[in-house]
């Protein structure tokens, strides 16, 4: 009966529950929301095993600091918040144990991105929505994490980019180089696509 | 199930001061732990039992608790009158300063406020213990020693 | 185009230049064809990306089933909140503080007193030949103890104030 209660609440009836440590509120907000979280960590580490696990780690830190929420925003862009700093940490520890990527070294020298024709083809009218999501995400699969990254936090999570700068520890400088370069590198793979 | 109390310690932060007394070459080597106390069994494998001989002298002592384990571990080279500055949990930061005659100065500082500060001999082998409650009838104790 | 030209188109379109310089960019926009190329081109491939990321195009699944996926969640918080415990186990300790701390209390001066130790613990302990009880700071009690070669100072802050973490907080496993 609690389940089939909690299935037809609203997220905000939820959270207070969940807050006076109903744990079968917080389930139903997990069942809700958890496809996008899982997708956003996704997004951010492209690797499977990785995203349920700081998917799910999101959902316990989000348990432990929920007396925090206050509904200044949607609850979803509360969790969401709470997966991509932990997709940061991690992205943050693997590149202290990687060395420097080929693209970085580019991105860093400056210049590869400036010299790409410029596309002037719109995707979006040339492909279908499948295929065109299936490329999408191939390329930013190709993408270093720093390139990704920043394409997801201004594109997906609408960040600024002094916001992405902070949340990702560098200039904001750097912020508007990765992300010209995602940007452009998207563009030339989505661009080669009908040959 | 216990609480789960204690931070571990984000990477170190230590902040060092050397005196002003022309250069120290000789390095004193302490030890600092932070220690938690309880009296229930505890099932999580991450929990590092403290040592045996620190629990044997706890237990003779009148701060006894079934099980002691062994959260935060920190060496700390000191030239004389330096200090330095260590986390040993998001609430528990110490200072410990190398002073003549094997003295040492210890400062316990929770939650950015000086706790306590004991300053006295401790040759090696002796243990200098600043502990206190923690919830649910446990304890925390931040053990320091000097070795070598 | 310069670099710091083509960051400007791209500021431009995010909606992050100042007002005037954003005027100005608009203005130079509109009489440079190469800008404006680049301009269409980053603007497509934001429409392309906010599709990507759409609800009605999202396709992402967590591939784990309900149930399974909550278990592990639900076993964590289980075993990250706190449980009332016993009470302890009778201690001298305990008798020290019912006894001593008032005196700490009260008084602002160091009271050195030598007391005999008695185990509770059935005489499993052989005694400590001596220790010093010192209660200087209201809130410290130092016990020093020779035969253990150990100083302890106590603090009787309330356990909720200080260095004690409540497990709202994070696991022991170390980062």
């Amino acid at each position: 009966m609690a389940e089939f209660a909690h299935s037809s609440a609203e997220d905000s009836a939820l959270v207070r529950a969940s807050q006076r440590g109903d744990t079968d509120a917080f389930e139903e907000l997990v069942a809700r929301h958890r496809d996008k979280i899982y997708a956003r960590a996704f997004s951010m580490m492209r690797n499977e095993e990785e995203a349920i696990d700081l998917s799910q780690e999101a959902w316990v830190k989000g348990w432990q600091r929920l007396v925090q929420f206050q509904g200044d925003s949607s609850f979803a862009t509360w969790i969401t918040r709470i997966v991509i700093n932990l997709c940061l940490d991690e992205l943050r520890k693997q590149k202290r144990r990687r060395t420097e990527s080929i693209e970085e070294m580019d991105e860093e020298s400056g210049g590869v991105e400036r010299q790409m024709p410029v596309v002037t083809t719109n995707p979006t009218e040339r492909l279908e929505r499948g295929e065109l999501r299936q490329r999408i995400d191939q390329a930013l699969a190709q993408m270093s994490n720093e390139h990704r990254t920043v394409l997801v936090l201004h594109e997906f999570e609408e960040m600024e980019y002094k916001e992405i700068a902070k949340a990702m520890d560098c200039s904001i400088g750097t912020v508007m180089s990765r992300l010209f370069y995602a940007r452009r590198k998207l563009a030339s793979l989505l661009a080669d696509l009908k040959q | 199930m216990a609480a789960v109390i204690f931070l571990p310690a984000a990477p170190v932060r230590a902040q060092s001061s050397a005196g002003a007394y022309g250069s120290q070459t000789v390095t004193s080597n302490f030890e600092a732990q932070l220690i938690w106390g309880t009296n229930e069994k505890q099932s999580d494998p991450k929990l590092k039992p403290a040592d045996p001989k620190l629990v044997e002298k706890l237990q003779k002592s009148p701060f006894k608790w079934n099980y002691y384990f062994e959260m935060h571990k920190e060496n700390i080279k000191l030239k004389l009158n330096e200090e330095k500055t260590v986390t040993m949990s998001r609430n528990c930061v110490i200072s410990v300063t190398c002073l003549k005659d094997e003295q040492v100065k210890f400062e316990l500082i929770g939650k950015g406020k000086l706790a306590n500060t004991v300053t006295q001999d401790l040759p090696k082998g002796r243990l200098l213990i600043t502990g206190g409650d923690a919830e649910n009838s446990t304890a925390w104790f931040v053990v320091l020693k000097r070795v070598e | 185009m310069t670099e710091e030209q083509q960051l400007k188109v791209q500021a431009f379109l995010d909606g992050e230049l100042p007002e005037s310089e954003g005027q100005e960019v608009a203005a130079w926009l509109a009489s440079d064809s190469d800008a404006s190329a680049l301009l269409g081109e980053l603007k497509n491939t934001r429409a392309a990306l906010k599709e990507f990321d759409s609800p009605a195009t999202a396709g992402v699944k967590l591939p784990e089933s309900r149930e399974f996926y909550w278990s592990k969640i639900k076993r964590e918080i289980e075993r990250t909140t706190p449980v009332a415990a016993p009470a302890p186990k009778a201690s001298l300790f305990h008798w020290f503080r019912r006894v001593l701390m008032p005196l700490g209390t009260l008084a602002a001066l160091a009271l050195v007193a030598v007391v005999a130790i008695h185990s509770f613990s059935g005489g499993q302990h052989p005694m400590p030949m001596a220790a010093n009880v010192m209660l200087g700071d209201p809130g410290a009690l130092t016990y020093r103890d020779d035969a253990q070669d150990m100083t302890v100072v106590w603090l009787s802050y309330p356990a909720e104030n200080k260095f004690a973490e409540t497990s709202s907080g994070d696991t022991l496993s170390p980062k």
